[in-house]
């Protein structure tokens, strides 16, 4: 079942700016789709259209299979179930202390204060922020900011997670922490749409990817199938993961094949060497 | 960083004070400040000054330094004060001629004046007390229990926020602006600060704009709810407060029997 859909919308800025021309996106049901794109092009216009924060100039976004409306009440069901990360989680942290910034969303929800006391307490076990409840936010590193941002959408225990470049800013172990615990969630059955520019991670946890290049959708699939088209990701100024590129030049330039396609990640990679070195 | 406020917050969550009780503290200051406010003679207020300082200095552990820094601005304020009460104000007779304008240092001038340098020195040690040893965040939960309305406090917390985000961003460009020379002539000064303050403008009202939308998305409805605390308030002690309670009386005696008193 697809949790997310989008039917041809296109956006446009008070100021006149087309950030989306038709787009069609589409997140099935427990699986991590990423969505990849240069600066600009209009990712995180997208996602502030899957609860409905923006309001598309023309065509549809239905979650559940069912269409947003755009009344107080249907909104606040569709943020319960879908939670967003923002990118800059200075945009997100308000509260004075990490406890009650984590607590804002689940008290919205109207739950009973120990079910709130219990699910902040959770959340921020589960990205690794214990001990931090009493501190304020401009007293943490970016990274543990950021942590604390996802911290407050867990704690809402929405269906679907989508995280505006989740791993930007991180270092390299933050960055892979981060993609762990997304994979985690995602194995408990969470749908999860992240935003990144991070070619190397894509591969190795999303199922699905999508190419948004100057408010179209230029390109969708599997890894394998995105990354074997190398005129349009070059095109979307976005660049092969590493390793594989390096599979790229070890066969125009040296001749040595590794088997086609090329591996996108560091094991798949290997898997192909060790199996050369063998024969 | 070096910053003032992030010094000020840094004292506030860790300071020898910091796991005093916090309605203790905020009594203590409270109490005391209004104390010093009423007094009709500066001799209360000036012993307030002394006690509250040893307190900030010694018990507190805070910088000496620091607190000096904290303090500047109100005696600056204090002692103009004073000086313009004591030549302007006041009709009694005259203790120092200036011999210019007719201009001349009155009796009732001078003690007024110096009664109200007293009054906010005293005062303003408290609120320093205040700021120094307890976090914001810990302020926010007394106002809650004093029944301060709601949307005072969720501003005060909004705006506590802010003010750390908006430092930042101030530092960050007024850096950016000197790296590019801006602050390198008196005139060049001058246009670096008026395009700091338009742009800062622009960019907070950006930044409230993305605020509220990442709070609509965790469904924020027009008011903040905050979960009430418990097992944070130790017990004051009834010790405590036997000492509190007698040295607000002593302090207020004081104010009494002093009333008259007065250097000249
Ligand atoms: N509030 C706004 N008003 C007008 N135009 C805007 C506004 N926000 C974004 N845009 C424009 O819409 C386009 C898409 O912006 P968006 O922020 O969605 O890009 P993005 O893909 O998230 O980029 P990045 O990787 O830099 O975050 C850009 O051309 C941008 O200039
Ligand atoms: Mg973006």
């Amino acid at each position: 079942m697809n949790v997310i859909e989008t039917k041809n919308i296109v956006y446009e800025y008070p100021d006149g700016t087309k950030a989306l021309k038709d787009v069609n996106f589409t997140a099935e049901e427990g699986k991590i789709i990423a969505l990849l794109g240069p600066n600009g092009a209009g990712k995180s216009t997208l996602f502030l259209h899957f609860n409905g924060i923006l309001e598309p100039s023309s065509g549809e976004v239905l979650v559940n299979g069912e269409s947003i409306g755009y009344e107080k009440k249907e909104l606040m069901k569709v943020r319960q179930k879908v939670g967003i990360v923002f990118q800059n989680p200075d945009d997100q942290l308000f509260a004075p202390t990490v406890m009650e910034d984590v607590a804002f969303g689940p008290m919205n929800m109207d739950l009973p204060e120990e079910e709130v006391k219990k699910r902040v307490k959770s959340a921020l076990k589960r990205v690794g922020m214990t001990g931090f409840e009493k501190k304020p936010p401009h007293h943490l590193s970016g990274g543990q900011k950021k942590r604390v941002a996802i911290a407050g959408i867990l704690a809402m225990h929405p269906e679907i997670m989508v995280l505006d470049e989740p791993t930007s800013g991180l270092d390299p172990r933050g960055a892979s922490q981060i993609m762990k615990l997304l994979y985690d969630l995602n194995k408990e059955g969470m749908t999860i749409i992240i935003s990144t520019h991070d070619v190397d991670l894509v591969p190795i946890y999303a199922s699905k990817i999508y190419i948004l290049s100057h408010g179209s959708i230029i390109k969708e699939g599997s890894p394998q199938t995105v990354f074997n088209d190398v005129e349009t990701i070059r095109a979307a100024d976005l660049r092969l993961p590493r390793i594989t590129h390096l599979m790229e030049i070890l066969n125009k330039e040296d001749h040595i094949l590794f088997g086609e396609p090329y591996p996108l990640t560091i094991g798949e990679a290997r898997r192909r060497i060790r199996q050369k070195a063998q024969d | 960083m070096s910053m003032f406020e992030t010094t000020l917050d840094g004292y506030a969550h860790s300071n020898g004070l910091r796991d005093v009780n916090t309605y203790y503290k905020v009594f203590f200051a409270i109490c005391t400040m209004l104390v010093s406010l009423v007094s009709q003679s500066p001799v209360v207020p000036l012993l307030i000054f002394g006690i509250v300082t040893a307190l900030i200095i010694f018990k507190a552990k805070i910088s000496s330094k620091f607190y000096l820094k904290f303090m500047a601005v109100p005696f600056i304020f204090a002692l103009i004060n004073f000086i313009f009460m004591a030549i302007f104000f006041g009709v009694g007779k005259p203790l120092l001629e200036l011999g210019i304008f007719n201009l001349a240092v009155t009796v009732d001038g001078f003690n007024l004046g110096f009664l109200l340098l007293a009054r906010i020195m005293g005062g303003f040690s408290c609120l320093a007390f205040l700021a120094l040893t307890i976090p914001m965040t810990e302020l926010f939960s007394v106002f809650e229990d004093m029944k301060i309305p709601q949307i005072v406090i969720e501003l005060a917390m909004l705006m506590y926020r802010y003010i750390f985000l908006f430092l930042d961003e101030v530092l960050t460009m007024y850096h950016s602006q000197e790296t590019k020379l801006g602050y390198s002539s008196y005139r060049k000064s001058y246009k670096s600060l008026g395009m700091l303050a338009s742009n800062l403008f622009i960019k907070t009202w950006m930044k409230g704009e993305q605020v509220y939308v990442a709070m609509q998305s965790r469904c924020y409805d027009g008011s903040i709810k905050t979960m009430s605390e418990t097992g944070t308030i130790r017990n004051i002690g009834a010790r405590n407060l036997i000492l509190l309670a007698v040295f607000e009386v002593v302090l207020s005696v004081g104010t009494y029997l002093t009333g008259s008193l007065s250097i000249f």
